[in-house]
């Protein structure tokens, strides 16, 4: 960003205005067909929520059993709609940060296409029972060295963007993209090698699919939802990022800290005594890291109070990346060797700190992303600020709901578990009441995520409003409904300041 | 540097040069949304806030308590798999609710099941039934049911040549089993063997038993070879050692003899 002072404003919006053309088509792909995954997910999730609720639902179809269907929607939500929402978020931010039109549009657009098969096929492989029994790594193991061609191809380009960039401070978001570009591919590529292509110990294998799940959520999702919120805030509010060092310290606390994260969910099974409880230390200490970007990045939005109440950017960002703090504090709450550990080892805890990761702090700024890039790459602005907020808050309500139970419920469940006294029954009782509210939630985003799907497919589809003015979710625009109208022609830079 | 929006043209003559009045309205070369954009916010430099600085401080110490309760243990190899591993109480449960004993022969028929569908199952069958042909029945094969030094002889051994019945089976030899057993689970898996799939011999095989019955295996002239029929009279007695009542009650876990409750 601070090199944009050498051009006039007018240079530099026909340069932003090539750099998101030249993006359209494959960072579009990535949102809408991440967004159609989102919702496929989401189907799956309530169906396995359902079964914890009522064994018997659906139980003629084989491939709708609860160990399937659970494996595709985990599956499904992290590699069909979250790993595809960051691709295009993270080849557009830094393809604007380094000030460079993309010159592989049609390459990353066709991995992009690669990439969406074998997430299909991988889905219909854990359907039809093929799935490796790996938390997060379900897909048949075929599948996995596709996908990681399909992002070589995609995410090369960024890198090569980056690697030839003007001379210049390199702004904080490009830290955390560059490093969530590099981490993605180290984290997956050395779990998918240990675990599925060098035959070892079962018990490290089990190990490496803790770390791997602990990485892809701390060196990958948090990352990335890093990115964006540096990149948002003082695009949105015009303010800089609050207290600068913070967002480095922020950066290079995750960086050192994330790798040790994730073995303390081993604790007590033999593997070398060390590692549970570097991997509790290192996961305590990534509150560290999330304190750091939570508070800087909202500093910065709240820098800017009437526009913080009327962009839905801002109010979308602001929600992750309020649930990233407390998902570093929750880290830390529940795996503390001990006392909360092994109540929340086998729990639905574990369950809910995920879907608080993946759909509160990761997907929330990469909506937040979405609402943002969207009318730049479309030439049109959303079509109804109602669509927005019902997308908004359907989707609070249910994570927080999803998120809270499951964590909060499954301490109560991993008591149960503990009591050897009683039953086993007994614990799974007591989980009940949770996972019929959980069910409930589940149903409110899946209907918030339906909203959000068709509004987005309209966009693409190049049907939103075709106006200078940015759709806001404040009330100032009482003589639309949808917000104030204006005609395209009139749209000179500075002729509105504001989204 | 801070604060520089799109409007901000104050510092530039009225008809700057590079604004080209056709190309700045024309919507095909800049999009209103870029056009609106903020260009460079600049760097803000405010010290770090007391309240942020303070909870990450907290986190911190917490991350140590974690690594400082190991008690110097971090790095110790013999702390994760404990011998005599005893599951402690949990939260609440005061000293006299253990679990509830159990019959030490249900106890040794129980932990001798998984040994037995680990060592013997391959050859002599789930229902212990052998298949006729190539592996026998231990089900009332009188080497099994009667003395019990004789039995232990078989398995601490193998077995080569005629069985109990004079039949010579098709696998001709069995393997030694001892490899690899505690005095404890030659225990187990003789009291279940001797105690299952119809075969009611009712006694209990002790560890102390089963310890006497590997020292008997040691000392053979012919140690390490399979024994045989021949060999088998000179074991047609029971080992030696202390009889237990099968209907001791005993802990299922620590597997002492709990005293009776007064």
């Amino acid at each position: 960003m601070s090199q944009e002072t050498q051009q006039t404003p007018e240079q530099d919006a026909i340069l932003r205005t090539a750099i998101d053309r030249s993006l359209r088509h494959p960072v579009m792909f990535f949102f809408t067909s991440g967004a159609a995954w989102l919702a496929v997910s989401l189907v799956l999730g309530i169906i396995a929520s359902a079964k914890m609720v009522a064994p018997e639902f659906l139980d003629g179809c084989a491939f709708l059993t609860q160990g399937r269907v659970f494996a595709g929607h985990m599956s499904v939500l992290v590699y069909g709609w979250g790993c595809q929402a960051a691709f295009g978020v993270l080849i557009w931010l830094v393809s604007r940060l380094t000030r460079q039109e993309s010159r592989a549009s049609g390459i990353i657009l066709t991995a992009g296409h690669l990439w969406n098969l074998f997430v299909a096929i991988g889905l219909i492989g854990i359907l039809a029972g093929y799935g490796t029994g790996v938390p997060w790594l379900e897909f048949p193991v075929m599948v996995w060295p596709v996908l990681l061609v399909a992002y070589a191809l995609i995410a090369i380009w960024t890198m090569i963007q980056f690697r030839v960039r003007s001379t210049g401070a390199v702004y904080v978001t490009q830290w955390f993209a560059i490093a969530s570009l590099i981490w993605f591919p180290w984290v997956l590529g050395t779990a998918v090698l240990l675990i599925f292509f060098v035959g070892g110990n079962a018990l490290m294998a089990a190990a490496v699919a803790a770390w791997f799940h602990s990485g892809m959520i701390y060196l990958f999702f948090l990352p990335c939802a890093a990115a964006a919120a540096y990149y948002l805030a003082p695009k949105v509010t015009g303010h800089p990022v609050h207290s600068y060092s913070l967002s480095l310290i922020g950066f290079w606390s995750l960086a050192i800290l994330g790798p040790w994260a994730g073995m303390q969910k081993l604790a007590g099974a033999p593997i070398p005594y060390f590692l549970p409880y570097l991997g509790a230390a290192a996961t305590v200490l990534l509150g560290v890291p999330t304190i750091a970007i939570g508070y800087s990045t909202l500093r910065t939005m709240l820098s800017d109070t009437a526009k913080f109440a009327s962009s839905p950017t801002l109010r979308f960002t602001a929600a992750g990346v309020v649930c990233m703090i407390i998902l570093g504090l929750a880290g830390a709450f529940v795996n503390l060797p001990s006392s909360t550990l092994q109540i929340s080892q086998f729990s639905i805890t574990a369950y809910g700190m995920d879907i608080l990761a993946v759909y509160g702090c990761f997907s929330f700024v990469m909506f937040g992303a979405i609402y943002f890039i969207v009318p730049r790459l479309t030439r049109r602005e959303w079509l109804s600020k109602r669509l927005i907020k019902m997308h908004f808050l359907f989707s609070m309500y249910g994570v927080i709901a999803v998120a809270s139970l499951a964590v909060l419920g499954g301490l109560i469940h991993g008591q149960g578990q503990e009591d050897f006294t009683h039953t086993w029954d007994s614990a799974a009782e007591r989980a009940y009441p949770y996972l019929v509210a959980t069910l409930i939630a589940w149903c409110f985003v899946l209907f918030s995520n339906f909203f959000f799907f068709m509004h987005l497919l309209l966009m693409w589809m190049r049907l939103g409003r075709r106006s200078s003015h940015p759709t806001l979710l404040g009330h100032a625009h009482l003589e639309s409904p949808h917000g104030e109208e204006g005609d395209i022609d009139n749209a000179g830079p500075g002729s509105v300041i504001a989204h | 540097m801070s604060h520089s929006s799109p409007t901000n043209n104050s510092t530039r003559p009225d008809l700057d040069e590079s604004i080209n009045v056709t190309i700045a309205h024309n919507p095909s070369l800049i999009t209103p949304a870029a056009a609106r954009e903020f260009s460079n916010p600049g760097v803000d430099k405010s010290p770090l806030s007391l309240a942020t600085f303070s909870l990450c401080a907290v986190m911190l110490i917490i991350g140590g308590a974690v690594l400082g309760n190991t008690e110097g243990s971090l790095f110790s190899y013999t702390n994760f798999v404990k011998p005599n591993y005893v599951r402690g109480k949990a939260p609440g449960v005061t000293d006299d609710a253990v679990m509830p004993p159990k019959a030490i022969v249900d106890v040794y028929v129980k932990k001798g099941q998984s040994l037995y569908s680990a060592k013997c199952n391959g050859c002599h069958g789930a229902d212990a039934k052998g298949d006729g042909a190539n592996f026998p029945s231990l089900v009332g094969s009188a080497w099994v049911t009667g003395p019990s030094e004789r039995f232990s002889q078989v398995i601490m051994n193998g077995l080569q040549g005629p069985t109990s019945t004079g039949k010579v089976y098709g696998a001709g030899i069995m393997p030694a089993q001892g490899g690899g057993m505690s005095p404890q689970d030659l225990a187990f898996v003789m009291t279940f063997v001797r105690n299952s799939f119809g075969n009611t011999v009712g006694d209990v095989i002790t560890p102390e038993m089963a310890q006497a019955a590997m020292d008997i295996s040691a000392k053979r002239a012919k140690a390490g070879s399979a024994v045989t029929a021949e060999e088998l009279k000179e074991h047609e007695k029971d080992l030696p050692g202390e009889k237990m009542d099968p209907a001791t009650l005993i802990d299922p876990i620590t597997l002492k003899v709990v005293e009776a409750k007064k």
